[in-house]
């Protein structure tokens, strides 16, 4: 698909637009609606500094052909979209080439270590007292893996605090390729692929290129068809995707906080949308087919090293990839006590403390990504009913896709580092990528209380097949149903000390989630399971104002995360100059807990090759509990607790032609 | 509510006067035809003259308090036009004379009987009559203002600083209306069919410039039933998401203008929504004329040679036109709801045409906040296709914030083309269709 997908993009870029834009533009020049901006965003960070310097130029261009092709309306509509991100060459210490240096890793409270490394008796990467010779599964080649280029896993937002970290490979692919091995298109940016993100394999700069049409059918109903490479926007709230799934997301742009629009992945879809009008005892009722027939992308997440990684998960999965195809250095992963007990010759026999070990390939880690080949059982699809009945807007939705966010599977075949012997082995930290197919069943609605001015927002989203990690199970990940819901409130309301002429909007929401099969149990050391919590709420509020015929507006946005007890205050001001010339000047500010608030089984004592692995009258794999931030705290904080070091000034400016 | 209460009881008292006196076949042709015998006159007015700074005072009274006070502080010069008779289409006539007779106030404030179509109330209001200014009100409601249908294809606004004359923004619209009942004219009459919710009218306004509100769409609906809440919804492009509006936003800035959605057209609200008070009949002058015979812009000339009216004046906030000397009803509408921003409208409402013309606002303290104009152009010297349609063209418009020192200026393409007003048109599938 990704061949048809470059034929598609290539004919639509040269053919159909040189034959129909060019001999237009020039003969029909003003018949072509088009609109464009160039931008610069400059975002500095608390901290490394320089976050952004992205240069942006769009350009969207339209044109009613009229009745054409035997349909009403026919148009073609595109975008195309260019963008230069300088962050990786004026901080390239940060993000770019030089990022990254040599790291040493935690071995907590062991007096071993400090006799051996000196000063806090960090160890550095590669040279752990868990390592070459050790068993034929430790230790790794540091001429082909390193000490360079790597940050510790979660540096930026915590200490190990005597949990495990990895080393990640920071630098772009293209200066370092470790870490970037899970797919050829997932992960494994070049710096060029940083700097200009469009320009990719899959033709990105054309962001969107549709042609549309309708059928009528009599004056009232028609029916509309819209191919091409676009978004298709379900649902009625903000920020929250609950059914607003049809497109997966770049978070790597900025997170969570960019607009929608600009962040999801335009993808190959067909809608057939067959509108009623009004009929029987709705005011509007349309039906909406919708066939998502690109080959399947996930949510981009960034990579690790880059300065927008959302949960910090492209780190971990980076981090991962190295240690299976390279090898690793873990902290923390070893209690001294059991490598004295297996006849280690260590000074101090009565060392309390843990240590580092490291991995050789093949044994721990994330080995690929598998995401579904194109085949037309693989493409994705859905219906939307929609309409309008007594005042009131709603939809029933169904949607059949891929999970746009990765889910680990354990169980892959791994080498025992103490035998060699290569196997499949329960709760072993060595994964694959998949994205298990997903059934979403959902349903909406808008309504206006007129007595007191408010207008109500609702969405909610029952999904099956979606997929946690779980260290319960031996393959270290389950199955759960979701239910998933919005409650949004807009009212414009009058704040007259601030502006007695022009209202304020006032719009907040509610996203709650419940995780139907939730599994949580009490080990000897601490909760085994699914590390997401079971319910857990987020509100966000958004106050704009306007001034001076809304050439000026400032607005704050806040939001909340009930279980990660951590927020973002975001408050901006927009101006604009004229019709040409747009400035917006914000900032982005955590507060609350952050990620290293929040910890999890990470796996230590899950005891995959017993007796090596096993803790003091352990017998069987599975894990004791013993936790820590890392992995998968980065679960529990959610995306503002995992964002907590990444408090921002941003500056844009734009200009529109 | 206790307003309103009070509101329903006051009306309630005087049903016997609301029902005073049916319409008759003369009351139809005076109120069609005012000019028919003469046109008004007022001592030392004359066609072809200006009226500014130097003898302003002399016709004080052939003026609205704003006009006047605004050519006496020399922000504009009123030309004067001859008068002539803007006569609405046969067909709406004609839906008078047949159903005028019957037609009645309700009980409460909002609510109307056996109405059919055409004007509903075409006898001269009565000052001694409590409820004529409601019956005024839905003249206006159910007035010919956009015919069956129309467009506003293309429209520009202009945000202005009145002190400067700077430009701060243009916007480029879209302005579609449909009546889905009480047709006269344009098939199919007298209403659509597969109407559940009985929506009466919509309109749909979309915006084509600039990049930053390019692709916002606004949808209304109103319902036929007056004390049923308008449906409001607003497609915002770069949401790609249709917004349902609270009854909030529809009395605050529309996109930043000096112009709230529930000024549109002069009022675009429920009857309900307002109190109403008929205070007189006078004759002054109004922003009628022929747009033809005007002194037209030289700049957004369309493909077709369509030229759209001239501004000048202080800020550059005055159409360039001409003004009658008209019959007008005085009407007053204060709100019902205590928070609305304003405290009343005085609505000049041309007798001929039930349009307004001129519309003065007042804050909630009661000081005038806004100068409301909009300028009428005759459609038989207009564009062609606009010839005969018996429409009083919205041709351009001035909305003068006399508290902020600005103003938001708009320029019509108005076309009345059933073509170009599909019910398709108005769905709220449609804006998401439209909005990419």
């Amino acid at each position: 698909m990704r061949k048809i997908n470059k034929i598609l993009a290539t004919l639509c870029g040269t053919t159909v637009l040189g034959g129909l834009m060019a001999p237009g533009l020039y003969a029909q020049d003003d018949d072509w609606d088009t609109a464009g901006f160039v931008e610069n965003a400059s975002y500095y960070r608390d901290g490394p500094g320089l976050s952004k310097f992205r240069n942006t130029g769009q350009f969207e261009f339209s044109k009613d052909f009229g009745d054409k092709f035997g349909f009403q309306g026919f148009r073609l509509s595109g975008t195309l979209r260019a963008t230069y991100d300088g962050v990786y060459d004026l901080n390239d210490d940060e993000y770019g080439n030089k990022a990254g240096g040599s790291r040493s890793f935690e071995n907590f409270n062991s007096t071993n270590a400090e006799i051996i490394y000196g000063g806090n008796g960090s160890s550095p990467w590669g040279q752990s007292i868990l390592g070459a010779g050790a068993g034929p599964g430790f230790g790794f080649d540091l001429a082909t893996n390193p000490n360079q280029g790597l940050q510790v896993l979660g540096e930026e937002f915590h200490k190990p605090n005597g949990g495990v970290t990895i080393g990640v490979p920071v630098r772009p692919c293209s200066k370092d390729n470790r870490g970037c091995g899970l797919n050829d298109i997932y992960m494994d940016n070049s710096l060029d692929d940083l700097r200009f993100p469009e320009f990719n394999d899959n033709h990105d700069y054309i962001r969107e290129l549709y042609v549309e049409g309708s059928i009528p059918f009599g004056k009232r109903s028609e029916l509309f068809l819209r191919v091409g490479k676009q978004q298709v926007v379900w649902g009625r709230t903000d920020l929250f995707r609950v059914l607003d799934v049809i497109n997966p997301v770049d978070y790597s742009r900025q997170n969570i906080y960019d607009e929608l629009e600009d962040i999801r992945i335009p993808e190959w879809i067909a809608t057939a949308e067959y509108r009623m009008g009004a009929t029987g005892v709705f005011d509007d009722l349309n039906v909406q087919l919708v066939w998502n027939f690109d080959e399947f992308s996930p949510n981009n997440l960034g990579q690790g090293g880059t300065p927008y990684s959302i949960l910090d998960a492209s780190s971990f999965f980076r981090s991962m990839n190295n240690c299976w195809e390279n090898g690793c250095t873990v902290s923390n992963f070893v209690p001294a006590q059991a490598l004295i007990a297996a006849g280690a010759p260590l000074p101090d026999p009565d060392d309390p403390g843990l240590v580092s070990a490291d991995f050789g390939p093949g044994v721990i880690g994330i080995r690929q990504a598998n995401t579904p080949d194109w085949e037309l059982g693989n493409t994705q699809g859905g219906i939307k009913v929609e309409g309008i009945y007594n005042a009131v807007g709603f939809s029933l939705n169904y949607y059949h896709y891929y999970q746009q966010l990765p889910s680990l599977h354990g169980g892959i075949e791994a080498m025992n580092p103490f035998t060699g012997e290569t196997g499949t082995w329960d709760y072993l930290i060595a994964f694959d990528i998949e994205y298990p197919e997903v059934d979403l069943f959902g349903a909406s609605l808008d309504f206006d209380i007129d007595a007191i001015s408010t207008v109500f927002r609702v969405e909610a989203t029952y999904t099956t097949g979606e997929e946690f990690a779980n260290t319960l199970d031996p393959q270290l990940y389950s199955e759960s149903d979701m239910f998933r819901w919005v409650l949004g409130v807009d009212r414009s309301t009058f704040i007259p000390f601030l502006n007695k002429t022009r209202a304020f909007l006032i719009s907040a929401q509610v996203f709650g989630e419940h995780m139907l099969d939730h599994e949580l149990e009490r080990a000897p050391l601490g909760n085994v399971g699914i590390p997401n919590w079971e319910d857990n709420y987020t509100a966000t509020l958004l106050v704009k104002g306007w001034y001076k015929s809304d050439t000026i507006s400032p607005q704050i946005i806040t939001a909340w995360d009930h279980q990660a007890k951590a927020g973002a205050f975001a408050p901006s001001v927009d101006w604009l100059i004229n019709d040409n010339w747009r400035v917006m000047l914000g900032a982005n500010i955590k507060f609350g807990d952050g990620m290293k608030d929040q910890k999890f089984d990470d796996c230590r004592t899950c005891n995959p090759f017993p007796p090596f692995t096993a803790s003091p009258g352990q017998t069987q794999p599975g894990s004791l509990g013993l936790g820590g931030i890392e992995p998968l705290g980065r679960f529990r904080a959610g995306p503002l607790a995992s964002a907590s070091k990444e408090d921002e000034i941003q500056l844009t400016v734009r200009y529109r032609f | 509510m206790l307003k309103r209460n009070l509101t329903r009881i006051a009306l309630a008292l005087s049903l016997g006067t609301g029902l005073a006196h049916a319409a008759s076949v003369e009351d139809v042709e005076k109120s069609f035809y005012p000019y028919k015998d003469s046109v008004p006159q007022f001592e030392g007015l004359e066609v072809g003259m200006t009226i500014s700074t130097t003898n302003v005072e002399q016709f004080k009274d052939v003026m609205d308090e704003a006009i006047y006070q605004q050519v006496k502080d020399g922000w504009l010069e009123v030309k004067v036009g001859e008068t002539t008779s803007f006569d609405l289409h046969p067909s709406y006539v004609e839906a008078t004379r047949k159903g005028a007779a019957q037609v009645s106030l309700g009980e409460e404030l909002g609510q109307i009987n056996d109405f059919v179509a055409g004007r509903p109330f075409p006898q001269e209001p009565d000052l001694s009559d409590s409820r004529a200014g409601e019956k005024l009100a839905w003249n206006y409601k159910y007035g010919y203002n956009w015919g069956d249908s129309a467009a506003i294809y293309p429209f520009y606004w202009k945000y202005r600083d009145l002190e400067s004359g700077k430009i701060e923004r243009t916007l480029k619209f879209n302005f579609h209306f449909l009546n889905f009942m009480h047709r006269t004219a344009q098939e199919p009459v007298p209403e659509f069919a597969d109407n559940p919710s009985e929506i009466f009218r919509a309109i749909y306004v979309q915006v084509l410039e600039p990049f930053d509100v390019k692709n916002t769409q606004l949808l209304i609906y109103r319902a036929e039933d007056d004390q049923t809440r308008d449906n409001t919804w607003l497609y915002l492009g770069f949401q790609r998401r249709v917004r349902r509006l609270s009854s909030g936003q529809i009395t605050d800035s529309f996109l930043g203008a000096d112009i709230m959605i529930e000024d549109f057209e002069g009022y675009n609200g429920r009857i309900s929504d307002m109190n109403w008070s008929y205070k007189g009949t006078k004759n002054i002058l109004l922003p009628f004329y022929n747009h033809n015979d005007m002194e037209l812009a030289t700049d957004l000339v369309e493909k077709d040679g369509y030229q759209f009216v001239e501004f000048g004046g202080k800020g550059g906030c005055f159409p360039n036109i001409t003004w009658q000397l008209r019959k007008v009803y005085v009407l007053e509408s204060d709100p019902v709801d205590d928070n609305h921003p304003i405290s009343k409208r005085v609505h000049y409402v041309d007798a001929q045409t039930f349009t307004k013309p001129r519309t003065l606002i007042y804050d909630r303290k009661g000081d005038l906040w806004k100068s409301w104009l909009i300028g009428q152009a005759h459609p038989d010297h207009h564009l062609a296709k606009n010839k005969g349609t018996g429409v009083s063209i919205d041709d351009a418009f001035s909305m003068v914030d006399v508290q902020a020192g600005h103003c938001t200026t708009g320029q019509f393409k108005g076309q009345v083309d059933a073509e170009l007003n599909p019910i398709k048109l108005f769905s709220v599938q449609n804006m998401r269709a439209e909005g990419r």
